[in-house]
């Protein structure tokens, strides 16, 4: 899949897991932080982060300090799902 | 004595912010789901997160806080809670073979998670129970409540009935024969004549205390029953009005819960039958449906009318021979099992 594409997609899912109402896919930019000040995500949506990588593309993070180099940007995120992912 | 200061009410009929029962609002294949209003004083991200009930009581529950003394706790009564929430958790548990599992459902599950999530908004950190006895949860918290105020009038609680529909328990009461087979309006609900009932969800909020002052209405009595015999419920209805001191000659309207379900018509006539004729007679199921904590939108409606507010033609069973509305009877029962009885007056 085209990194592109596979940004599509993962901005679809994590406005879809996390329900995202008012939140837009196209509105999520690449290199916007996702916790904090951009998406303002907090530590729920991280496990709920986690178990979209589970079930979608099939990658298991046991690590909790993996997950902090992992979900810092849609950028950071899609790199590491190319490199690991079983789906 | 137990006195309503506020109510506040999320249904599926106009009954949040500008109150206009004169319109009803139709059921859709045998459900009636509340009418939701945008939550403005729910931050998103944590409406985002909320299952349906905890949307209703929360949203039904916030208004009431605005301005009022501190809670000394919040007593709610909920059979189901988040089902929604719960059984998609559940559902999950299997798929994924116990593996890795979405949080937010399971917190949302729990049915504590609205009085929870109301004292986490609040800041409240009194008394914060719910209950869940089926069609007498709200019954059961309104006795916790009453019993607080007995023992410290002065403090003020949060109480509040939530129920909502999910798709999977629908399926499982259907298949019980609790709703009807064939679609039936919320219109024509009285005159079916089939077994079964039409589905409903809402939250009603109170603010409680001990206090008269400015209150909407007074919780009187309350009493409870569980059986499934005619005669025992005409029994505990005579013991209730006997021992509550409760003059009938002096009740202006019965409020019944009639669901439509012939089934349970022979429990509702055994109560209008032991009351005088002048009594005028209102139902409200048709307006919500039937859910395990509905009689909490019956004491919600019984603080509406003790406003001076009239009933629309809809909800009248019978005219009444007084044109007040400040003494209120109101009969609940739950599957034919779970009956209730409160009186209520201005």
């Amino acid at each position: 899949m085209e990194n592109t594409v596979l940004k599509e997609e993962l901005k679809a899912n994590i406005v879809k897991f996390l329900n995202l109402i008012s939140v837009n896919p196209s509105d999520i930019k690449d290199d916007e932080p996702l916790f904090g000040e951009g998406l303002g995500l907090d530590s729920i949506d991280a496990i709920e982060l986690i178990v979209l990588l589970d079930r979608v593309y099939g990658i298991k993070i046991t690590d909790p300090k993996e997950g902090r180099k992992i979900f810092i940007d849609i950028n950071t995120m899609v790199d590491y799902i190319e490199k690991n992912r079983t789906k | 004595m137990l006195y309503i200061h506020k109510a506040s009410c999320i249904s599926p009929q106009n009954t949040f912010n500008n109150v206009d029962l004169s319109i009803l609002m139709p059921s859709f294949e045998n459900m009636l789901r509340a009418i939701e209003p945008g939550y403005e004083g729910i931050p998103p991200g944590q409406l985002r997160r909320m299952g349906k009930a905890v949307r209703l009581g929360v949203g039904a529950a916030l208004p009431l806080l605005k301005d009022s003394p501190q809670l000394a706790g919040i007593i709610l009564g909920t059979a189901n809670g988040g089902m929604e929430d719960c059984i998609k958790f559940l559902n999950q548990i299997i798929d994924y073979d116990e593996g890795t599992l979405t949080p937010t459902n399971f917190v949302q599950s729990t049915t504590n998670a609205i009085a929870s999530q109301i004292a986490f908004m609040s800041g409240n950190k009194g008394y914060n129970i719910t209950h869940v006895h089926r069609g007498l949860s709200f019954e059961n918290a309104l006795q916790d409540a009453m019993m607080h105020a007995i023992e410290d009038p002065t403090k003020t609680y949060l109480l509040g009935g939530v129920d909502e529909i999910s798709d999977y328990n629908f399926n499982i009461d259907f298949l019980l024969g609790c709703f009807k087979e064939k679609f039936t309006s919320n219109d024509a609900l009285f005159n079916a004549n089939t077994p079964g009932t039409i589905a409903g969800e809402g939250a009603a909020m109170f603010l409680v205390g001990g206090q008269k002052e400015n209150s909407l209405a007074c919780m009187h009595a309350l009493s409870v029953l569980t059986s499934t015999d005619e005669r025992e419920l005409k029994e505990s209805f005579a013991e209730f009005i006997y021992s509550n001191n409760i003059n009938l000659e002096e009740v202006d309207v019965f409020i019944s819960g009639e669901n439509g379900d012939r089934r349970q018509d022979n429990f509702n006539t055994e109560i209008e039958l032991a009351m005088p004729p002048e009594i005028g007679i209102v139902r409200y199921k048709h307006l919500t449906g039937e859910y395990p904590s509905a009689s909490a939108f019956s004491l919600w409606l019984a603080c509406h009318l003790a406003q001076g507010n009239t009933a629309p033609a809809h909800m009248v069973k019978k005219v009444g021979a007084k044109k007040t509305c400040r003494n209120i009877l109101v009969y609940n029962c739950y599957q034919g099992l779970q009956h209730s009885f409160m009186h209520v007056t201005s």
